[in-house]
């Protein structure tokens, strides 16, 4: 088989896989999946591993290529046989891959009788039942908390749906309209897969298909192993941590290559907890695929073959694989990012020139609402300044990339009024490159509500890199109408009475380098725009600005002075 | 005398001048170096090429990339000092924009930059509420001290940009009263005078990027008529809008970011024009040149539009990127664009696979065979190999150097041990494939399938690669329209008259009546007709409303039917049909009021000529590869193919721009207005 066949059925396999989510997106009922594309699609061979994949937030990359063979597995092993036309449901985070409002439906392609591979695809749902609204709730201590619990089930038989499994889901959910329609999108969305995987097998045939897929997974091992021989052998460890109560849990994770082999090793790390911020394998799988890809080759194509040169090894019982029935529905929020920030810590040490330092980790998950009306979103913040720039400003990062809602749209639908959406001066860590400044966003509710808010990095700051200073904390709050300031903790639900404000700082990234090694003309230029503080400007990166003749200017005497010699310039 | 009706079309090599002699009734075309500059000569020196005399042109309709080249930092190209004024507040909403990122592995990635920095952007105390209702006066005091501050910093530009202010702009208006009265030299531009949609994000940033681009934009045309008219040309003067219609010049002086794409919009003009005549409802217009392909929608003989659009934006796949640029919320032709043209560089990566694109070589040092210098194989490189392109192009002005391209394309086949011809085989088929692809993607999000179209194929590259690419898509049929290489520029002297306008509402469908929508429609419709007046111009309205599920983010338009609950009718039923469900139960916003006003040309006639039926003779023969091998193929001249004449495949047919390849199984008509038509037997 020739390398243009290959690459030219591993470039449509990709599209079809992208032509599903389109269908999916199209179709779907709830925002969650049309706007904020809380969803993927996925091509997979005979074996379940994953051939091609489109995703739109990284949380779901590679967190198919656990959950699609664990069901494949899992099929297998209780003897269900799989019938042309069938199309399997299933939501068990233990198997599925990240947590219960993630329901995967996996389809088997028949050529001429003969099994070829599956179509997939996994969508948000808005909500799955369990004790909360929306199903997401901190309070949570065991799964069953967190929703209906479905394991690989058959939904449609033989091209039939059954009315009995959807009407048993529908009843164990919130908005069952909602939750049926964005079934259906998915039932659609993977019978156009089905239906152009076909047409690509009626092209090239049943086996040049089955071989180019083959190939293409071993092309990716291939190319991942090329580059991790090219990189001498080496060990790497490092520690981050969430916050919980008074407690901190620490997730520990070892980066060793040897050869062309690369292992992550998760020993160490806190064990699972009773509450929901356990992070599910497929997550910390997901989690270490987003790590290494951005460092390693952010075009890497992502496939099975992946996983073939990589090996993930995470203690079962541990918040990053923790085991049934601990509840998981934050893992996928909050420690799915923390885990990128060990990992990138790790990294650090052996590509210095490749890794950020920490960004501002934390989803900032913001939900107001009362019985009649609920507004739910996630807030960026400062991304980690990188070994040759500053960190980004105000932006999400790693794990997530959900837009923001217009405050004119907030206004028009919710009772709030939006006081302040901006920038937080002084929130990047200093360094040689600044880390990105963090949100600030004010929000007044103008009828009585709850508010229920999980963000971390409100305890420990986002870390410097290479004598760069840490980010500013996320700083939380309510002020009541009497002036009263509740200071939050990051995990809280407060009741909200007309009028009350709430105040969300996120945290701001990171510096790298030292401080006193930047360019006191880029120290202006911040100055100038408000984003660092002339006493941040003296006390953190040394460099004195004055006002001559109505413009600020840098003393470079004084500067000079306190830096030391060799300070002018860069 | 009344006698030429000339397009120019300023690129960002070539500029392209067409015009229609309305004696002979013919088109006629002549390529000019664009000159980077002083633009304004380049479409002089074309009009020169062309031996029109200036006072013999009654019309002349301009496009011009100067505005995106204003984005991309273009040399000497100066931008104007701008100042914001904001709620107080909100002076970042333009920075943090929406928040994502465009790149999700990238962790270098940038946001683009802001066009006006942090320090130039004030705030000021006011507030009105999403109501309409004043919560905050304006603090005319503060208003003033910073006018003051603005007027000593030298601006040149001050934008307005408060919340909610589409539902009430008073304290826009007082605050451009207030500016223009303490800094009377300073150019005040209000968001709800440019664009009174909601989300602050858009509007905000669509009314930066038109006083980003307006001193420019405005000096470069008032220059260029000015020169024009200093010749002797004393005819009517237009410029061509991204949305495909045309306009008068005040009117591209007030919101230049409405021109940006003018050149691709005259594209989807021309193949809309065509559509008419050979009679397909159903159009993808494909355009490829030497760095990418474009393709837009034609459905009815009118061009698919968006306004989602972002100036300096990236694309993958054939789509946008969100939050790559700076959106800028006027209607524009809509195109997917894909980084695949003759210049595309084909190579090997480091796992060993071939991969074709996203780098180009471009025009300037070009492929291979130009010998300029470049020695990484391209697509035209491939082509020339496989004895698709000739070796001496456009008449022989240019010869190609197989030779060198031989070269280049050996090494990659000998990593890949593979012969040469099946590599550069392998290279066009796997930049057809990814077309392709990127082609289906576009058609099947905006709910279309591409196997109910006609591909018109036009561009410098399209003839070469249309007929496989339409096969992979299963597209029915293929048209070449005549002088494929400058078609885009013939949709200048094609084009109407348009004006667009929109207001938010965002009303519940229940609480807004008739009479109120009536009133806000007469608003937009007298301000409509103003900017296309023009004389014995027909016009025509259309008026559309935008509604959606309470709750929702998406919105679709419908036309307005003079009754509310017809359109909420109409609205179920669209959705329906795009979505597969409507919700008949759920309550519906009216969210926004559209009226576009068209002032209607009168268009060029094209005369066909009789046909019959005839086998022509070809010029000569060469050896050209096609999947089963090295065939020998008759190669023709289009200049010489008269009407009715039919050529089966394979066959090659050249062209001055343009060479197409007709491969075996399908069969080519020349037709009355010399399009060629190719069908699969």
């Amino acid at each position: 088989m020739d390398a243009v066949t290959i690459e030219i059925i591993r470039n449509s396999t990709e599209y079809i896989a992208e032509e599903m989510g389109i269908v999916l997106r199209n179709t779907a009922y709830s925002p969650n999946i049309r706007d904020r594309m809380d969803c993927s699609c996925a091509v997979l061979s005979a074996k379940g591993e994953l051939v091609a994949q489109a995703e739109h937030i990284p949380v779901h990359l590679g967190s198919m290529a656990v959950g699609a063979k664990n069901v494949v597995e899992y099929i297998e092993k209780e003897g269900v046989e799989v019938e042309e036309g069938d199309v399997i449901i299933v939501n068990d985070p233990y198997i599925a891959g990240t947590h219960l409002n993630d329901i995967t439906l996996l389809k088997p392609i028949f050529y001429n009788g003969r099994m070829l591979g599956f179509v997939a695809n996994k969508a948000h749902h808005v909500d799955v039942g369990g004790s909360v609204p929306g199903s997401i709730g901190i309070n949570a201590k065991e799964l069953i908390e967190e929703g209906i619990v479905i394991p690989p089930t058959k939904l449609v038989k033989r091209g039939k749906l059954d009315n009995e499994i959807l009407r048993l889901i529908a009843s164990n959910v919130r908005v069952p309209k909602c939750t049926i329609g964005d079934l259906k999108a998915q039932i659609a969305s993977l019978n156009v897969g089905t239906k152009r995987i076909t047409e690509l097998a009626d092209k090239y045939g049943y086996e040049c298909v089955v071989e180019a897929w083959n190939r293409s997974l071993e092309y990716t091992e291939k190319y991942l192993k090329t580059k991790v021989d090219r990189i001498p052998d080496c060990e790497s460890e490092a520690v981050d941590y969430l916050e919980f109560g008074d407690e901190l849990i620490n997730i520990n994770a070892k980066i060793e290559i040897k050869g062309n082999r690369l292992r992550v090793d998760f020993t160490g790390t806190h064990e699972q907890i009773d509450a929901p911020l356990n992070a599910v394998f497929g997550v910390t799988v997901a989690s270490t695929s987003f790590a290494l890809k951005a460092v390693l080759d952010p075009d890497l194509p992502m496939n099975y073959g992946f996983f073939r040169a990589v090996e993930i090894y995470a203690p079962e019982g541990t918040i990053v694989h923790p085991i049934k029935p601990a509840p998981v529905s934050a893992g996928n929020v909050e420690t799915s990012q923390r885990i990128v920030d060990v990992l990138l810590k790790a990294l650090s040490e052996i590509f210095p020139n490749r890794v950020p330092a920490a960004s501002h980790g934390s989803m900032n998950n913001v939900v107001i609402g009362s019985q009649t009306w609920a507004f739910y979103e996630t807030l960026g913040g400062g991304m980690g300044a990188r070994p040759t720039k500053d960190g980004v400003d105000g932006v999400h990062t790693n794990m997530t990339n959900t837009m923001n809602t217009p405050i004119e749209v907030i206004e028009n639908e919710y009772p709030m009024l939006v006081l302040e959406y901006s920038l937080r001066d002084d929130s990047g860590g200093a360094g040689k490159f600044r880390g990105g400044l963090g949100i600030r966003r004010v929000y007044k509710v103008l009828s009585n509500a709850v508010l229920s808010i999980t963000a971390e990095r409100v305890k420990l700051r986002p870390w410097g890199l290479k004598g760069g200073m840490d980010g500013a904390s996320g700083e939380h709050y309510v002020i009541k109408a009497n002036g009263e300031k509740i200071k939050l903790s990051g995990k809280d639900t407060v009741t909200l009475s007309d009028g009350d404000v709430v105040v969300i700082n996120t945290p701001g990234g990171g510096g790298y380098g030292k401080p006193e090694e930047r360019n006191p003309y880029l120290v202006l230029g911040d100055v100038k725009d408000g984003k660092v503080s002339l006493s941040s400007a003296y006390e953190q990166y040394l460099v004195k600005i004055v006002e001559k003749d109505g413009e600020l200017v840098v003393d470079f005497e004084e500067t000079e002075r306190v830096r030391g010699y060799g300070s002018k310039g860069d | 005398m009344k006698r030429y009706r000339v397009g120019i079309d300023i690129g960002g090599t070539f500029t392209d001048l067409v015009h229609f002699d309305e004696e002979s009734k013919k088109f006629s075309v002549v390529k000019v170096p664009t000159t980077p500059k002083k633009p304004a000569e380049g479409a002089l020196n074309a009009i020169e090429k062309a031996r029109i005399e200036f006072e013999d042109i009654y019309m002349l309709v301009h496009a011009t990339t100067l505005g995106t080249n204003m984005f991309l930092g273009q040399e000497g190209l100066h931008p104007p000092k701008l100042a914001l004024i904001t709620t107080k507040g909100f002076r970042d909403v333009v920075e943090i924009g929406r928040q994502k990122r465009a790149d999700l592995y990238n962790l270098f990635f940038e946001k683009p930059e802001p066009i006006v920095r942090r320090r130039d952007r004030y705030e000021v105390k006011e507030r009105i509420n999403a109501k309409g209702e004043v919560i905050t006066p304006l603090n005319e005091e503060e208003l003033r001290k910073i006018a003051g501050e603005i007027r000593n910093k030298g601006y040149e530009v001050v934008v307005v940009s408060f919340l909610h202010s589409y539902r009430n702009p008073i304290h826009e208006i007082r605050a451009k009263e207030i500016i223009e009265d303490e800094c009377p030299n300073i150019e005040v531009i209000t968001s709800h005078e440019i664009d009174p949609e909601y989300k602050e994000y858009e509007r905000t940033s669509t009314t930066i990027v038109n006083a980003f681009l307006k001193p420019m934009m405005s000096k470069y045309l008032t220059a260029l008529l000015d020169a024009l008219k200093g010749r002797g040309f004393k005819g009517r003067f237009f410029v061509m809008q991204s949305s495909g219609g045309i306009s008068k010049i005040d009117y591209a002086i007030k919101k230049p970011a409405a021109f940006v794409e003018s050149g691709p919009a005259a594209g989807a003009v021309a193949v809309a024009y065509y559509s008419k005549i050979t009679g397909d409802s159903n159009v993808i217009g494909f355009d490829m040149g030497g760095t990418t392909a474009k393709a837009s929608t034609v459905i009815d003989h009118e061009p698919s539009i968006t306004t989602e659009y972002e100036i300096g934006g990236k694309a993958h796949a054939g789509r946008l990127v969100k939050g790559s640029g700076y959106p800028v919320r006027f209607p524009f032709v809509d195109l997917a664009e894909v980084s695949a043209g003759g210049g595309t560089v084909a190579w090997i990566d480091e796992g060993g696979a071939l991969r074709v694109g996203p780098i180009s070589a471009g025009a300037d040092p070009g492929p291979v065979c130009y010998g300029k210098g470049n020695t990484k194989p391209t697509i035209t490189d491939a082509n020339l190999i496989l004895g698709r392109l000739g070796e001496k192009l456009g008449g022989g002005i240019l010869t190609l150097k197989k030779d060198l391209a031989k070269d280049a394309l050996s090494k990659l086949a000998d990593q890949l041990g593979m012969s040469l011809e099946e590599t550069a085989f392998g290279i066009v088929k796997l930049a057809n494939t990814v077309m392709a692809k990127a082609l289906r993607i576009v058609t099947v999000e905006r709910g279309y399938d591409p196997r109910d179209f006609t591909m018109f194929v036009f561009g410098g590259a399209g003839g070469l690669h249309g007929v496989e690419l339409a096969e992979e898509l299963n597209v029915k049929s293929v048209l070449i329209p005549p002088r494929a290489g400058v078609f885009s520029a013939l949709g200048l002297l094609l084009s109407d008259y348009r004006a667009d306008k929109v207001r938010s509402v965002i009303r519940s469908a229940g609480d807004i009546s008739e009479d109120e929508i009536e009133r806000i429609y007469a608003e937009l419709v007298d301000e409509a007709v103003r900017e296309v007046s023009i004389e014995n111009a027909e016009i025509k309205m259309i008026r559309q409303v935008d509604l959606r599920y309470k709750g929702q983010a998406y919105e679709i338009t419908v036309p307005w039917m003079n009754d509310v609950e017809e359109c909420v009718k109409a609205f179920h039923d669209k959705h329906e049909a795009l979505y597969g469900f409507s919700s008949p139960d759920e309550p519906v916003e009216v969210v926004n009021l559209r009226v576009t006003a068209v002032g209607v040309m009168s268009k060029p006639e094209v005369k066909a000529e009789k046909d019959a039926e005839h086998e022509p003779k070809p010029e000569n023969y060469r050896g050209v590869y096609f999947g089963d091998g090295w065939m020998n193929t008759p190669i023709y001249a289009r200049n010489k193919l008269k009407a009715g004449a039919k050529i089966e495949g394979p066959a090659v047919i050249e062209d001055y721009d343009t060479t197409i390849v007709i491969p075996p199984n399908y069969t080519a008509f020349v037709d009355g207005y010399s399009n060629i038509r190719i069908v699969r037997d």
